[in-house]
């Protein structure tokens, strides 16, 4: 039985529908990670499984019940905020206490679990404090102790760290997964950071524009994006995305870079079923995949550099393939060279991927 | 570092200016209170004579044993403790749950009944038909009529429903989801984030009744029911031109006027000793009232 099931859940505001019929299933234990442009209704998905908006039409499952009419106390969910949202009169301990308290639990249950959530996120000594008197560090922790005490079937994070500075971003992400995978309890987790996606999730749900464009692990969607949008999003620089046409040679097919001034590159056997003659494409290139070594016999492209990004380790080299802005991501530590003077970027054929130009999707034919 | 040239001329005279001003209004307005007090503690002959304008002259403390024999004093005194308590805590008791109301989204009508009630900051049905009323309702010469019938002010509820409307909504929703029903988000969550400004309306409430005078004074009429102001009043009025003071207005120790200065005294006492505690909210309540976040 899967833990939550969201089926052909749409959301109207008015006559606006920002919730285009979403449909996904949750197993237990899962961490699933909703991510996505600012605006594409991850938020607003993630409020209807809580209870917090109602559904305009479709049906949310959680453990088999129906809840679509079920207000939110009564779906065994907790929620953590964005803001938080501890009540600044209590302490912490109150704080954690409080859906405890409001569901009339037993003194010593109430402080038994306290003390154990406490525990679990390093709070013990903080107990009496209020929460303007922590860190942001310490009231995320107080606001993840506020859900795990009620045990709840399935956790929400709407964007949890999004309010902490970078170091501690890095710190607590590691923290939400040491507790996921020490209570392996089944979380939706809502987030416009792809790193977090990427680290966090058993599963990333790729939304944008109220659609979700790509459901899958990890490794998954940034090997093989569904299309152009998961591409840019997942990856970071983005996969450069060349507009080129399909052509067939003898070899089978090509895609040939538009306004280039180079040999059409073939395309991976896995894009080629699909692939027509003529049909307008967009070549995926991942910026990790090109190198500035390569001799010009080798496949790739002819290239102008036209600003280069030194991050240490690495370097980011801004050009042009034709007229298309491309960006390389090339290592330094075996030898700094003039990035500028490169004219000429060797390409991993077996990393490209097409894509329909119209559509956007990709042409790779679901195979082993 | 020297902070020499942080102020400039122009910042320094504005500063001289403010604080004259400033002494200005605090003696103006502690004038009053010095006279009052002096006047008390002077002879009945000197201050109708016009002899003290600061300080007492004869010090005695005769009008303070005139009016604390006063069986009717003491009843006013009790009488203005009970409108004060009982009408502060009913104005709480149904102005929060209002106003609470108002602020919610999902109120049907909520429109029309903001409208209703911001309408009667400005406009009221007048003397004569608020008289009718009362009289209609049975609630003439009450204790309930006085405790009820003044508990509501649009002000005090609009005051209040901003403040709530103004707590952000993910408190709402946190406590939604911890399981928290509407009476427990009320009770545990609004009104605490929102003590400063129940304190500040508590305060009006507590100086509206204390010094509640005018209704009093025309919906009342058993003496037994009236509060220290109409009390005052009467001294001043009824005693002003009775025999007790009439023989001896040159030799008598007390006159008309030492005694209610007396009982202002009395009945400011009460007030200088919470306002020191209610002070700290009161400020605070007035600023986060008008913002909203
Ligand atoms: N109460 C509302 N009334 C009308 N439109 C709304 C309302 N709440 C949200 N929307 C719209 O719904 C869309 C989705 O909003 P949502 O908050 O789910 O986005 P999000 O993916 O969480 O974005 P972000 O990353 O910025 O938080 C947005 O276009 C937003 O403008
Ligand atoms: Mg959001």
């Amino acid at each position: 039985m899967s833990e939550v099931e969201l089926s052909e859940v749409v959301k109207r505001y008015g006559v606006m529908e920002v919730v285009h019929g979403i449909s996904l299933t949750i197993e237990p234990g899962e961490f699933v990670v909703l991510v996505g442009p600012s605006g594409c209704g991850k938020s607003t998905t993630l409020r209807m499984v809580a209870g917090l908006e109602d559904i305009s039409s479709g049906t949310v499952m959680i453990g088999g019940r129906e809840v679509s009419q079920v207000a939110p106390k009564d779906r065994d969910v907790a929620m953590v905020f964005q803001n938080y949202a501890l009540y600044p009169h209590l302490d912490v301990a109150e704080n954690i206490a409080f859906g405890l308290r409001v569901r009339h639990e037993k003194r010593k249950v109430i402080k038994q679990a306290v003390a154990e959530a406490a525990e679990i996120l390093g709070l013990t000594e903080y107990l009496k404090r209020k929460p303007a008197d922590l860190s942001g560090g310490q009231r995320q922790r107080v606001a993840m102790g506020r859900a795990i005490v009620r045990r709840p079937r399935v956790f929400l994070f709407d964007e949890p760290l999004s309010n902490l500075d970078a170091k501690l971003r890095t710190h607590m992400r590691a923290e939400i997964k040491r507790l996921h995978q020490r209570m392996q309890s089944t979380s939706i987790y809502v987030t416009h950071d792809q790193v977090e996606a990427m680290t966090l999730a058993d599963r990333i749900v790729i939304m944008n524009g109220g659609r979700i464009e790509q459901v899958g692990s990890p490794m998954e969607v940034f090997l093989e994006p569904a299309n152009t949008f998961v591409a840019s999003f997942i990856g970071s620089p983005p996969m450069n995305l060349l507009d080129a046409t399909i052509e067939i040679g003898d070899a089978g097919p090509l895609a040939r870079i538009k306004g280039a001034d180079t040999a059409p590159l073939p395309i991976p056997d896995a894009f080629r079923d699909q692939a027509a003659a003529g049909q307008r494409v967009k070549l995926g290139i991942r910026p990790e995949l090109m190198r500035v070594d390569a001799d010009p016999s080798t496949p790739g492209l002819a290239c102008q550099i036209e600003l280069v990004e030194p991050l240490g380790a690495e370097a980011l080299l801004h050009g042009e393939v034709g007229r298309q802005p491309i960006i390389a991501k090339v290592e330094t530590l075996s030898g700094v060279r003039d990035f500028a003077a490169v004219r000429w970027l060797g390409v991993d054929l077996s990393g490209l991927h097409v894509f329909d130009a119209g559509s956007g999707r990709s042409l790779k034919t679901a195979s082993a | 570092m020297s902070n020499f040239n942080l102020y400039s001329r122009g910042d320094r005279i504005f500063g001289w200016i403010n604080a004259a001003l400033i002494a200005l209004v605090v003696v103006s307005t502690l004038y009053p209170f010095i006279y009052i007090f002096s006047a008390s503690i002077s002879s009945g002959a000197a201050v109708t004579a016009g002899r003290v304008t600061l300080l007492p002259v004869d010090v005695t403390l005769a009008a303070y044993e005139r009016v604390l024999s006063d069986k009717m004093f003491w009843t006013a005194y009790a009488n203005t403790f009970f409108y004060t308590i009982a009408g502060t805590i009913t104005s709480l008791l149904i102005m929060i749950p209002g106003a609470y109301a108002l602020s919610r989204r999902r109120l049907r009508g909520r429109m029309i009944f903001n409208l209703a009630i911001a309408f009667t900051l400005w406009f009221n049905a007048g003397m004569i038909p608020f008289f009718l009323n009362f009289r209609d309702l049975g609630l003439l010469d009450s204790r309930t009529g006085i405790v009820v019938g003044f508990a509501v002010t649009a002000f005090n509820v609009i005051l209040l429903r901003n403040f709530f409307e103004a707590v952000p909504k993910s408190f709402e929703e946190a406590a939604k989801m911890d399981g928290a029903n509407e009476l427990q988000l009320l009770w545990k969550v609004f009104i605490p984030l929102s003590r400063p400004a129940i304190v500040t309306v508590a305060l009006f409430c507590v100086v509206m009744r204390w010094n509640g005078y005018f209704w009093a004074m025309v919906l009342l009429r058993g003496e037994d029911k009236i509060p220290l102001q109409v009390y005052l009043k009467k001294i001043i009025v009824d005693l002003s031109a009775s025999d007790e003071f009439a023989g001896s207005l040159l030799t008598s120790q007390f006159s008309f006027e030492t005694v209610s200065a007396a009982i202002m005294v009395a009945s400011i006492i009460p007030v200088l000793l919470i306002y020191p505690y209610a002070q700290r909210y009161f400020t605070k309540g007035i600023l986060l009232g008008g913002v909203k976040e």
